[in-house]
């Protein structure tokens, strides 16, 4: 942890005996604290009991929920020592301008996560509440042809390619984006004002480029099988079959085709 | 809910699911992020007793973000299945992560200890409805 120069330390080490009350839930506060040894447990109110949802320990960090929905929210949950604990206590200001200049899309993730975090929270509470009574109508059967469509980890998937129409002049070329690919066929995106004012029809076949891995290149021509608009300007997403690929370059692809 | 503007822009690809189609399954290996363009797409959780429907998520929201902002590894915490047709925005990985990994690590920090929360909460309540049956 850096300390900033000639100010105050945002940073506080607090001892807390066992039972000691960290955070009251519904209480104002964005004080984030990470625990140093010890444990505390987390609990939600109800009624008039509490209800514990989760135990933290050294390296974890309680009170980050609050901070992240903002300055004026109440805590969701109390926070207390169920044995004797060091928490080091952060000042919010140390971790806002670093929140704010955040791209909003990990923001806007982060609240996502949140506010699923508040309602698996309430869910426990609930059926802490319920425990004792018949089961419960949200559960389904398992079924065995439960399958992801996709057989290959995806994220290696992403390949810049080059590419021409295959009876176009040669210094026609355009760039693409190969997002999906298997022994038959590739998937691909185009950004549309990068065509020009060329047209790409159902039919048309392509020679296509690509660099990968040590600069790496494949070659292959395949034949536009359905087009589609993306709802996104500006993208349009070519799906294809495989007319030529030579033995080696299949081979170079071989991580990507294989199943 | 509409999609934010500042999302749209990390689209590359769209993708289509038909009624029921398992858009990411719990357990497989994956860290890219959806969006949802149209329509619904349910979280599920499995436990010993079947699977339990923690969410519903609707156009706007992020489907995968749990594997990419955990610290550990891209293990995915849950199913998402097509309640409905569905539409999904691929959101570039490759920008998201670097972004991601450009943060300062007590942010960070703070985001994965959320997100271990979050994967907790959920475990237990699966366990706790699997308890009550």
């Amino acid at each position: 942890m850096t300390k900033t120069k000639g100010e105050i330390s945002p940073v506080v080490k607090l001892n807390y005996s066992k039972g000691d009350l960290i955070i009251k839930e519904g209480d104002y506060g964005t004080s984030i604290y990470e625990v140093i040894s010890g444990k505390v447990g987390i609990f939600v109110e109800s009624g008039e009991t509490e209800v514990r949802v989760a135990i933290l320990g050294p390296g974890m960090v309680v009170g980050e929920m609050a901070f992240i929905a903002g300055k004026t929210s109440t805590r969701s949950a109390s926070a207390r020592a169920i044995e004797d604990c060091c928490l080091e206590a952060w000042h919010p200001a140390m971790l806002l301008n670093a929140y704010k200049k955040m791209p909003d899309v990990l923001r806007l993730i982060a609240g996502q996560a949140l506010k699923l975090v508040v309602r698996m929270n309430k869910m426990v509470v609930e059926l802490r509440l319920k425990e004792g009574q018949s089961r419960d109508s949200q559960t389904q059967e398992l079924s065995d042809q439960w399958e992801e469509k996709r057989e290959f980890y995806r994220k290696k998937v992403s390949l810049e390619c080059i590419f021409r129409p295959v009876n176009s002049s040669k210094d026609l070329e355009f760039q693409g984006r190969i997002r999906n690919i298997s022994n038959g066929g590739l998937q691909m995106t185009v950004k549309t004002s990068g065509l020009f004012n060329y047209t790409l029809t159902h039919g048309d076949e392509l020679f296509i480029s690509t660099y990968f891995l040590l600069n790496q290149k494949a070659n292959m021509t395949a034949k536009i099988t359905w087009l589609k608009k993306g709802k996104t300007d500006g993208f349009i997403s070519l799906g294809m079959i495989f007319i030529h690929m030579d033995p080696d370059d299949r081979k170079k692809l071989g991580f990507f085709l294989m199943k | 809910m509409t999609v934010n503007s500042q999302v749209l822009d990390y689209i590359v690809s769209e993708e289509n699911f038909s009624d029921k189609a398992v858009i990411i399954k719990e357990g497989n290996m994956g860290d890219w992020v959806y969006v949802i363009l149209e329509g619904r797409v349910k979280i599920k959780k499995k436990t010993s007793g079947g699977l339990l429907t923690i969410d519903t998520l609707s156009e706007g929201d992020f489907v995968g973000e749990m594997a990419m902002l955990k610290w550990s590894n891209s293990t995915r915490t849950a199913s998402a299945v097509a309640d409905g047709p569905v539409v999904l925005g691929v959101l570039d990985s490759v920008r998201l992560g670097q972004e991601w990994e450009a943060q300062p690590t007590i942010i960070k920090k703070v985001i994965s200890s959320l997100i271990q929360n979050l994967e907790e909460a959920t475990k237990k309540a699966a366990d706790m409805v699997v308890a009550l049956r």
